[in-house]
């Protein structure tokens, strides 16, 4: 695949190397031809010196025929106007964009852009981490907006129905793990000992899901 | 019904044009992000017309009443800033109509209604046809 990034910071030059090293044809371009320092002897891509929304920049980056394109300057505005524009003008299929500003990142999101946001992510990393919680995230959803977490079932739950640990739109079971295999129960499958449950929540209901589960 | 209007970029454009629209009888709110530039807008409109904020936040859009308004104007200095702000202004609020400023010729390609721009003010391009006009001697 051909892939573009735009901003050669830490992240935009790992990325970098992480795709290039994965056998992508990578053009990193960026203000600071310095910035290109970070790139190591090991980069096999192309470094390409200027503006991310030069649209001469842009053609020298062959962007009509990118496969995708990652915005990841210093700028929030900057990364939205080029992940706009990449989309839009280009049609680069996959389209990626860094925001620090997380209120930001949700308005972003419904104008059809694919937003990352380390501030999210970072926040809900630590708060977890902080927390010491029998509630083990096995998989992060969008920006760690929603989560699949498991536990072991505790004694308060078993004989009970799955519809007891239900909350509709916030808070599913999606599996059970039972005599070492999962299987996909209804909301009337009774729980029972030695139950490793897996549910989605979303983050805004983990302290519901804890106080369903009896761990506050 | 008055016309309502949103400036986002409290600089000399926009405070030139908030009077200009003020004059005609337009309900006009500036947003201005640089609390320092605020005390001069402050003297230079009516307190009220002035808000302090990101123009590229929702949060400060939706507080400068953007749902109800005919019009926003995005004058800031920075281009990227004011594509922010005519795409939000489209897209994610529904404004009828989107003016917006470039700053530098080379963006004049990206200020399209593709990224919410009905209207492009350039004022380099703008300036430079004035003063080849009235360089000609007839």
């Amino acid at each position: 695949m051909r892939i573009i990034i735009i901003g050669c910071g830490r992240m935009g030059a790992g990325l970098a190397l992480t795709m290039s090293q994965r056998g992508h044809a990578v053009a990193v371009v960026d203000k600071d031809p310095t910035s290109f320092g970070r790139l190591g002897p090991s980069f096999k891509g192309e470094a390409i010196e200027g503006i991310g929304f030069d649209r001469d920049v842009l053609l020298a980056a062959h962007v009509e025929r990118a496969d995708g394109l990652a915005a990841l300057t210093a700028s929030d505005d900057a990364n939205v106007v080029i992940g706009r524009v990449a989309s839009e003008v280009f049609h680069v299929p996959r389209v990626v964009a860094r925001l620090y500003d997380p209120r930001k990142a949700n308005i972003y999101g419904r104008l059809g852009l694919h937003t990352i946001s380390p501030t999210i992510w970072g926040i809900s990393q630590a708060a977890e981490l902080l927390s010491y919680s029998p509630l083990d995230a096995i998989l992060n959803l969008g920006s760690g907006e929603a989560n699949i977490v498991t536990t072991e079932i505790p004694p308060l739950l078993v004989g009970k129905a799955v519809s007891e640990l239900t909350v509709r739109g916030e808070i599913h079971v999606v599996a059970i793990g039972r005599s070492g295999k999962p299987f996909l129960p209804t909301l009337g499958t009774e729980f029972q000992w030695g139950d490793i449950v897996y549910l989605v929540v979303l983050a805004a209901s983990t302290d519901r899901l804890r106080a369903l589960l009896g761990l506050t | 019904m008055a016309m309502k209007v949103i400036i986002v970029g409290g600089g000399k454009v926009g405070t030139s044009l908030a009077l200009l629209l003020l004059e005609k009888g337009y309900s006009v709110k500036v947003i201005e992000a640089e609390r320092e530039k605020l005390s001069r807008l402050q003297q230079d409109l009516p307190a009220d017309v002035v808000a302090l904020g990101n123009g590229t936040d929702p949060v400060v859009l939706e507080a400068a009443g953007i749902l109800g308004v005919d019009v926003v104007a995005a004058t800031t200095g920075q281009d990227e800033t004011n594509l922010v702000v005519t795409n939000l202004a489209r897209f994610a609020f529904n404004v009828a109509r989107i003016v917006a400023r470039v700053n530098n010729p080379k963006n004049a390609w990206m200020f399209t209604p593709m990224m919410g721009v009905d209207v492009a003010v350039n004022q380099a391009d703008l300036m430079a046809s004035l003063i080849a006009k009235e360089s000609v001697i007839e």
